[in-house]
């Protein structure tokens, strides 16, 4: 199934067809397709191993597919993909950054790597703009989980990149940061930027996304708008099966993809 | 399946430019030099335990069992340039790695060697610090002064002996993904690789023993160091212990970059 985006005016932001990507014998990601407007949030939902990071990870360069074509703006990835990896911002599922730098000094490393002209100045008024001013000067693992979380975002949008991605960017986070983080994630959506990411929330999935693709064994099974999700499957026997009361993404979710835990 | 979708009326981001290579590789040295000068384990690993032994052999007057001055100074940077490698370099490598700090890093436009050289070219300048202070120490205690020519000689070979310890290292972190385990090995491949090496030019324990302690890593980088500081003693002997360096180097790099992993999953 592939997920399409139609915009007559826009371009699309990113443009996946057919991607495969394999552990050995083992298909991680078959035949995804997807498409993400200019300006659009795209939440890509699935248990656990169903191929949400997989595919971010082969989007993101980290992996070789095995198969299929991915373009970041007009730019295609597999052939070109220091261009390509210029024109995303990457917060990945664990991120960690060296141990003994200061988050400014971090801030000044991925600056530089994206090529950003930025005095000392000018990353303490970007840490001032995420709330870290007073914590410039601290150790990245000094930072509560909240903290970490915004300088990973920092980073990952420092060069103001058409594309964000954004994996599970909200897990481990109380309920003050998660909506803190949400309100970044529309001020980034309303600044032009396009953002895909990953989670296990349909809470969130609800509250920041455009639309929503559900995943599972490495193939997108259904992709809508989050009512038009609930809309399109509120009669599928799986679903109603599932349901107490009115249907939800969730149900939905559960419906589509089985109640079987996964590792 | 096609889906309207009512989109942000903001102008989009600007287009964006891929940074330079100079700039990419400014900042990755930048940075892991901050991270070498800040890390007290890499400094004291860096000066103290090649001096210990040039100050010790002097002390106990072992310089001439062991083949003489110039080879207990050659001993001595073999080890410095060795733990630096051996220890240093695959402790950053693989913490790095395991914390995700290595894939972070790849998300970015950095190709993936710069990652690499950053590292590596911090480790090398740490070893030609090491060896520098290392010299002039050997003045003091072993009464050992280059020329200029030597001494410009002997920093090449410690650049060219780098390539054998960092290759080992490579090697180590290559096939192991663990830090610690890869902490652990690093350590007990010391006695083969390195401390065998001090027995490169002594008779001591048999010269079957000799023989295979010269033709070790530690041994055959030793034999090259000292040829370094001694250009006119540059023999037959030295020039097999370069080619057997080119090989442990090309081998043993040759593993590290075949199984290296940029991330512990």
């Amino acid at each position: 199934m592939a997920a399409s985006g139609q915009s007559a005016e826009r371009g699309l932001a990113l443009q996946v067809e057919g991607l495969r990507v394999s552990y050995g014998p083992k298909l991680a990601v078959d035949g995804v397709s997807l498409d993400i407007n200019e300006g659009e949030i795209f939440g890509l939902l699935g248990p656990n191993g169903a191929g949400k990071t997989s595919t971010l990870s082969a989007i993101e360069g980290l992996l070789k597919p095995d198969a299929g074509s991915i373009r970041i703006g007009d730019v295609d990835a597999r052939a070109n993909p220091s261009a390509a990896k210029a024109r995303m911002g990457v917060q990945l599922q664990s991120t960690s950054f060296q141990a003994s730098l200061t988050v400014r000094e971090i801030v000044r490393l991925y600056a530089g790597l994206y090529g950003v002209q930025i005095t000392r100045a000018g990353i303490d008024d970007l840490l001032a703009g995420v709330h870290l001013g007073e914590e410039a000067s601290k150790r990245f693992s000094q930072l509560s989980g909240g903290q970490q979380k915004r300088v990973s975002l920092l980073i990952a949008t420092i060069h103001s990149p058409p594309l964000v991605l954004l994996d599970e960017p909200t897990a481990g986070l109380d309920p003050q940061a998660r909506r803190q983080l949400w309100d970044r994630i529309e001020r980034l959506r309303d600044l032009g930027r396009s953002i895909l990411l990953t989670t296990h929330s349909m809470e969130e999935a609800q509250a920041v996304c455009h639309r929503v693709a559900i995943i599972d064994n490495g193939k997108l099974i259904t992709v809508d708008t989050p009512t038009g999700l609930i809309e399109k499957h509120k009669d599928d026997p799986r679903v109603l099966k599932v349901a107490h009361g009115q249907v939800t993404l969730e149900d939905v979710f559960i419906g589509l993809t089985g109640s079987d835990l996964r590792d | 399946m096609t889906f309207a979708i009512e989109m942000s009326s903001q102008p989009s981001a600007p287009p964006v430019q891929p940074p330079t290579l100079s700039g990419i590789l400014r900042s990755l040295l930048q940075a892991d030099v901050t991270i070498q000068l800040r890390n007290g384990r890499a400094l004291l690993l860096t000066f103290f335990p090649p001096l210990a032994v040039l100050y010790g052999l002097s002390a106990a007057k072992r310089s001439a069992q062991l083949g003489g001055p110039i080879v207990s100074v050659a001993l001595a940077l073999t080890l410095g340039i060795a733990l630096i490698a051996i220890l240093g370099y695959t402790a950053s490598v693989a913490r790095d790695r395991e914390l995700g700090v290595l894939q972070r890093l790849r998300v970015t436009p950095a190709p993936t060697w710069t990652i690499m050289v950053s590292q590596l070219a911090v480790q090398i300048v740490s070893m030609l610090a090491m060896s520098l202070v290392v010299l002039v120490a050997a003045a003091v205690v072993e009464n050992v002064s280059l020329d200029p020519a030597a001494y410009l000689l002997t920093l090449v070979a410690v650049i060219f002996s780098s390539a054998v310890f960092l290759g080992v290292g490579q090697a180590l972190v290559g096939l192991i993904k663990s830090a610690e385990t890869v902490n652990a090995v690093g350590r007990l491949s010391f006695l083969p690789l390195v401390a065998l090496g001090l027995f490169a030019h002594s008779a001591i324990f048999g010269t079957t023993f000799e023989t295979i302690a010269r033709w070790s890593p530690g041994g055959a980088v030793a034999t090259l160091l000292a040829g370094a500081m001694h250009p006119a003693a540059w023999n037959g002997d030295t020039w097999l212990a370069f080619l057997t360096s080119v090989v442990y180097a090309v081998v043993f790099a040759g593993i590290g970059i075949r199984w290296f992993q940029w991330s512990t999953r």
